[in-house]
């Protein structure tokens, strides 16, 4: 066998369709993975998303279409795709019985993988977990149930990862943390499809992005494509006076408009939105007001 | 999270936007290196996916289950046993010294396979039944479905674990009811044979109830509504001879009666029923609780949606 994956598509999904009585959960999607890539699938609670990723994990064995994971169809050769792919489900769930370390050790065990108890420790360790890796895992706070519910996915060095809305109710630092941990773990190889409601997360992080609503994926594109037709922010202002010339000079690189002869409006990316420091586009509007002598009257 | 550990964090050299700007381009496509390296692990990972028979993974669900039930000894083995030995005590010698011979043996002789047999039941049921059904509660079940692991494998895991326990009670009571002075070796390879089918067969029983039940009501129903009572009315304590018309033969219809008196044939060589039915029966009972639990595993009902 080659020592290199040789296919166009890691993931290929062709027209796949998941009913539950009346409700079509999952309507007649088609989608593209390549090797290598972060893909976003975007869309409101309720979307489809974790019906989609359900289908090709092997949580859902019901459904019509077809999907193939390297060439080997998820029902058929389950064996072959369960071991290609890792899940972090969306919902916390814990053993309950075992310590951590164990868990993990288990999990890896599972897939027939040796070394275990290395690999173990090393995720808990890059999950700033291994002083946890003695505790019972019912003893950890959310957070940590979820790191802990990454570290095993990854125990079996998954090729495609999915993870199901991973910053679900993780706090800002441990979000940004795992943001950087996905990106360089894709940077070693691993293909991450995501689903999230964030679209700063999509942003962030992907590559491609697929809008999911109702079941149906809408449209997939670049995360650039994507973001020049979507993801822009706004913010107006009425001055207590006319815009002088020299602010919108200041503030040049933010493209400022002035619908009025006393408005100012800037737009601005998701992502340059929730930056902080001197940099942030609101701040320096602000500030620039300020400078200027002038007043903001209504926002 | 990645700058103290490089290994996994591999490529990144700083963090933030430099990174992104790094491994993606434009247009959405990866980047070649990122392309590159996730073509050779694909490729590596499919080679031990392809490699990958299962069977180490059935040892380490096994092992998992086995070290499940030996973490909480105490509730799982220990009270079992020490229970049974008190009742092994009250009534097999204080009331049993006022009966006579039961069908030619001593009643504390009579009354050692059915006590068995009340365990082998109750623990081989509850330690699948229990195991996978507090997994589905929490979720974690996941992990186990997520696996490459075969039906059959899934089974073998659960099962395996559920027969040991079974057998390290029977045998501790066998054991203890033998230094005690029970005398219970008439057919030790019977023996051995009845308990494990019997242990399989309700271990078997205990997977099909956890993966259909949704909640745990369903679970203690069998044991308290149903084997318990099929237990005490199979002839545990008791010889059909001993009961009044109708019941001994309303009591044929139990199938509990038939391994109850196949254990007590293997141990001390008496029976009430046929002892090649009581065979048959345990092992018809594992065929049609297996293919049922293979069925709903193969399936995913319940578990898959």
């Amino acid at each position: 066998m080659a020592d290199s994956y040789s296919q166009t598509n890691l993931l290929s999904i062709r027209n796949l369709t998941k009913r539950y009585g009346a409700l079509t959960a999952v309507d007649n999607v088609s989608l593209e993975i390549r090797p290598g890539e972060i893909f976003a699938l975007l869309g409101v609670n309720g979307a489809g998303k974790t019906t989609m990723i359900g289908c090709i994990t092997g949580m859902i064995s019901r459904f019509e279409g077809r999907i193939e994971v390297a060439g080997y169809d998820v029902r058929r050769d389950y064996r072959v795709t369960r071991q290609l792919v890792g899940l972090v489900p969306q919902e916390l769930n814990f053993d309950g019985f075992f310590p951590t370390a164990e868990t993990l050790r288990y999990q890896g065990g599972y897939f027939g993988e040796r070394g275990n108890r290395e690999r173990a420790g090393l995720l808990l360790e890059t999950f700033a977990l291994a002083e946890k890796a003695r505790e019972n895992t019912r003893k950890l706070s959310g957070g940590m149930k979820r790191r802990l519910m990454v570290c095993k996915a990854l125990m079996h060095q998954p090729a495609l990862l999915f993870l199901d809305e991973p910053t679900a109710g993780v706090d800002v630092d441990l979000r940004e943390e795992l943001w950087n941990y996905i990106s360089g773990l894709r940077d070693t190889g691993t293909t991450i499809v995501l689903t999230t409601h964030y679209l700063e997360e999509a942003e962030n992080l992907a590559d491609r992005i697929g809008i999911v609503n109702r079941g149906r994926l809408l449209r997939v594109d670049s995360r650039d494509n994507l973001m020049r037709a979507f993801g822009r922010r706004w913010i107006e202002v009425r001055l207590s006076a006319p815009v002088p010339s020299g602010l919108l000079e200041r503030l040049d690189d933010l493209h400022p408009e002035t619908p009025a002869r006393d408005r100012l409006r800037i737009s601005f990316s998701e992502s340059a939105h929730h930056a902080s420091g001197d940099g942030a586009p609101v701040k320096r509007l602000m500030q620039a007001i300020q400078n200027a002598g002038l007043e903001v009257e209504t926002l | 999270m990645n700058s103290s550990h490089p290994t996994y964090a591999g490529n990144l050299q700083s963090e933030g936007d430099q990174t992104i700007a790094t491994s993606r381009t434009d247009d959405g496509a990866p980047a070649p290196a990122a392309e590159a390296a996730a073509r050779r692990h694909i490729a590596a990972v499919e080679r031990r996916a392809l490699g990958n028979r299962g069977w180490r993974g059935t040892w380490m669900l096994f092992r998992r289950e086995l070290a499940r039930f030996m973490k909480v000894a105490g509730q799982t083995i220990v009270s079992p046993v020490l229970t049974t030995i008190l009742w092994f005590i009250v009534f097999g010698y204080s009331l049993g010294s006022r009966l006579d011979e039961i069908q030619g043996i001593p009643y504390v002789d009579f009354l050692v396979p059915g006590l068995i047999m009340l365990n082998l039941i109750n623990n081989s049921f509850l330690n699948t039944g229990f195991s996978l059904f507090i997994s589905k509660i929490h979720g974690s079940v996941v992990d186990v479905l997520l696996t490459p692991l075969t039906p059959l494998q899934l089974i073998i895991g659960y099962t395996a674990a559920s027969l040991l326990r079974a057998l390290i009670i029977g045998g501790l009571i066998w054991l203890v009811a033998g230094l005690m002075g029970a005398s219970t070796l008439h057919n030790p390879a019977f023996t051995l044979t009845f308990m494990i089918l019997t242990s399989l067969a309700f271990a078997l029983f205990g997977l099909v109830v956890s993966i259909l039940a949704e909640d745990f009501d369903h679970i203690n129903l069998f044991p308290s509504f149903l084997l318990m009572p099929l237990t005490f009315l199979g002839g545990v304590f008791y010889s059909l001879e001993m009961l009044p018309p109708p019941w001994d033969s309303i009591s044929l219809v139990n199938p509990i009666l038939y391994m109850v008196n196949g254990l007590r044939y293997g141990m001390t060589g008496v029976s009430d029923v046929p002892v090649g039915f009581g065979l048959l029966l345990v092992a018809g009972s594992v065929a049609v609780f297996g293919a049922t639990a293979a069925y709903l595993l193969a399936t995913g009902k319940k578990l898959r949606e």
